[in-house]
């Protein structure tokens, strides 16, 4: 079956590996664009957040190109995502396109047979010892993934020739894409790591350094994001991350080896309950507790980001202002939507910063 | 002793729950302060207090907590987190008490109790006794008037409903008269879907029910479905839907369409997340009733009555020309 997945950062390094292996014929949906993002916005309901918008736009995309079965996580609230790939079904079949939906979800009553029926689909006649195989290498991948994507954030405010972080990320993204086997991710690993240690300028020390929070999805996007990370790393700022695909999933795995994921999310919760003291779906709780800790951790600031009518994160929105008040901690919300201008965003990520520059001056005066 | 005053802000959740706290703690012997209906003046004080981009209901819910705050000891904020299997409420109404907390400032002492039943200390029982024990000491006492609350609260529930078969005769047979000579003398069946904070908040949907009962509509709402049918209907649906408040809107509408009403209005209010999602699933079943016509109201802020009044009378005057050409009358124009 000709298969597709949707866009979320670098994911797909796994397409390989979960669908060309499997003997699946894989249709990559076109990286995000304007006209990703109109073709969603154009067939989404209004109010819907942007996520669901931009997935259907890449959904649309991919069956343009003759994708058959389009791939999709699900969930059971209280966030909207549990909802998505309902609602997208609908919005296609209403356009009269002819695929199939296969729902990856932690299943419920009826919702086993078909999640039984969806993994058959993908495991395409080969041994479940090989597809286990398949996805643990793909979960390392992942792994991998984003353990560049953070050191490139470390690399980028520090680096000797700007955008050469970016371009070695790039390349290596490529080579991950491609590796069969974990000894070459192991040499990629190896390989990027000498590339970004020459790369840095090792001089460079006390970078301003701010917490990325927020939304899974427009953190982990650029396209979405309108290249957050990239804009404050060349604003010379270290950008610490706090979502991760690893952490998102593992939870939902419950598995023995993600023990250590485990007490990161105990120690989230338990920082944001004094502020939120229940967890509202989505990264609601996630964004609060972070934010307490980059504090606790001496950051300078944080700054989340939301799409636009997203729930749980407005619930977070309003608390992050009375935790930014009590911890005198600067927080910067940023709402995405539909619109692609960038001035605006530039001149408030600028002004955030030169405010903590400031800050950082005043704490070494004084 | 001096009664306890305790606050109940007439907003959200409270349209439906109102009446078993009210019964409860009046029972214990507190006084209970209900905030007045939706006003100009409680609008305005919701809007300025909460974020911007905090939707409608919330922003009300805010101004109904602030015009308690000088009439009241306690202020009762539940957290509404889940009251049946497989299913939430939105996450709003969970951050709730901690996002009043965190905007608001001076406000009397907050009642929070947890509603989620998946939990031994979360169920209907076990949170009400909590904020039982506040004003009175007598165990026995609380649990007596817990039990006879709930009872009346359940009866009162069940009385609201109306027979399915009942509903259906005397009100969508309807009597058109033989030769009407306005067009409005033709009666039309329309159904109001939306949470009850909408619906029933005559302030915020522009008195809608009543405009619409003055044009001679039967106006029929989702409460009055019985909660059998909903769960019937909802399993038309590939997945099931995970808010509480959402099942009902959709059950009902899934039903009414199927009953073939003459119209169906979906009230939603601005920055709604489970509306986003709902409202395109009875868009979606919308076109499987070509004979239902099908419109959606947004509620915000600053919502015009004068828009609300034409899309009324156009929806109602679209319906009643079809009607007038369905039982072979000329058209009036």
């Amino acid at each position: 079956m000709k298969l597709a997945l949707p866009r979320l950062g670098n994911i797909e390094v796994i397409n390989n590996t979960i669908l060309t292996d499997m003997g699946h014929e894989l249709v990559e949906a076109p990286p995000n664009s304007k006209r990703t993002m109109d073709l969603g916005v154009k067939y989404s309901p209004e109010y819907c957040c942007l996520p669901l918008k931009i997935a259907l736009g890449n959904m649309i995309e991919a069956i343009d190109l003759g994708a058959e079965g389009l791939i999709m996580a699900g969930g059971w609230g209280p966030c909207r995502f549990g909802y998505y790939a309902q609602v997208q079904r609908d919005v296609l079949l209403d356009l009269g396109y002819n695929f199939r939906m296969l729902i990856f979800e932690l299943p419920r009553k009826e919702g086993i047979r078909t999640l039984w029926k969806n993994i058959n689909i993908l495991r395409n006649g080969k041994s479940w010892l090989y597809m286990v195989k398949q996805l643990r290498f793909a979960w390392q991948q992942i792994l991998l993934t984003e353990e560049l994507e953070n050191k490139v954030l470390q690399v980028r405010p520090r680096e000797k020739k700007k955008g050469a972080a970016s371009r070695i990320l790039l390349k290596s993204i490529r080579e991950i894409k491609q590796a069969k086997d974990i000894n070459t991710l192991e040499q990629i690993r190896k390989e990027t790591m000498e590339k970004f240690a020459e790369a840095t300028n090792p001089h460079m020390q006390n970078l301003i350094r701010v917490a990325l929070v927020g939304e899974f999805y427009v953190s982990l996007e650029p396209f979405v994001n309108h290249h957050l990370e990239e804009k404050l790393g060349y604003l010379g700022v270290e950008v610490v991350r706090k979502n991760s695909i690893e952490a998102w999933i593992a939870p939902i795995m419950k598995l023995h080896i993600f023990k250590e994921s485990f007490k990161e999310e105990k120690d989230i919760e338990q920082a944001a309950y004094q502020y939120l003291a229940h967890s509202v779906g989505g990264e609601g709780q996630t964004s609060v507790g972070n934010v307490v800790l980059a504090h606790q951790e001496g950051l300078d600031g944080a700054i989340q980001v939301v799409p636009f009518t997203c729930m749980p994160e407005i619930v977070a929105e309003t608390i992050l202002k009375k935790v930014s008040e009590d911890l005198d901690f600067p927080t910067l919300t940023l709402t995405y939507d539909e619109q692609t201008g960038e001035e605006g965003l530039n001149t408030r990520i600028e002004a955030f910063i030169d405010l903590l520059k400031m800050r950082r001056k005043r704490v070494n005066v004084s | 002793m001096q009664k306890k005053k305790i606050g109940i802000p007439y907003a959200l959740y409270f349209y439906e729950y109102y009446p078993l706290w009210k019964e409860f703690l009046t029972r214990l012997g507190a006084e209970v302060i209900l905030s007045q209906p939706t006003n100009k003046k409680i609008l305005d004080l919701g809007i300025r207090s909460a974020l911007s981009e905090v939707c409608l209901p919330v922003k009300i819910f805010y101004g109904h907590v602030l015009s308690l705050s000088e009439q009241v000891d306690y202020i009762l904020i539940p957290r509404m987190v889940c009251i049946e299997r497989g299913a939430f409420f939105c996450p709003k109404m969970i951050g709730l008490p901690d996002m009043v907390r965190s905007s608001l400032q001076n406000l009397p002492t907050q009642l929070t109790p947890i509603i989620d039943v998946r939990q031994s200390y979360g169920t209907w029982k076990n949170s009400l006794m909590e904020v039982g024990k506040l004003i009175t000491d007598n165990s026995s006492e609380i649990s007596r008037a817990f039990s006879d609350s709930w009872k009346i609260f359940q009866q009162n529930y069940l009385a609201n409903i109306l027979e399915p078969n009942l509903l259906f005769k005397s009100s969508i047979q309807n009597n058109i008269p033989k030769k009407p000579r306005k067009d409005i003398e033709i009666p039309v069946n329309i159904a109001v879907l939306g949470h009850n904070y909408l619906t029933n908040d005559s302030y915020v949907n522009m008195d809608l029910i009543n405009k619409l009962k003055k044009m001679n509509v039967n106006v029929l709402t989702p409460e009055i479905v019985h909660p059998a049918i909903i769960k019937k209907q909802l399993k038309k649906l590939y997945k099931p839907i995970f808010w509480s408040l959402s099942r009902k809107v959709v059950g009902a509408a899934f039903y009414y369409f199927e009953k073939k009403v003459d119209g169906i209005i979906h009230l939603t209010s601005f920055e709604c997340g489970e509306d986003s999602m709902v409202g395109e699933l009875i868009h979606h079943q919308s076109q499987k009733y070509p004979d239902v016509s099908y419109t959606e109201f947004v509620f915000d802020e600053h919502s015009g009555e004068a828009g609300i009044n034409t899309r009324i009378e156009a929806f109602l005057d679209m319906i009643r020309r079809k009607k007038r050409y369905e039982i072979g009358l000329t058209p009036s124009w």
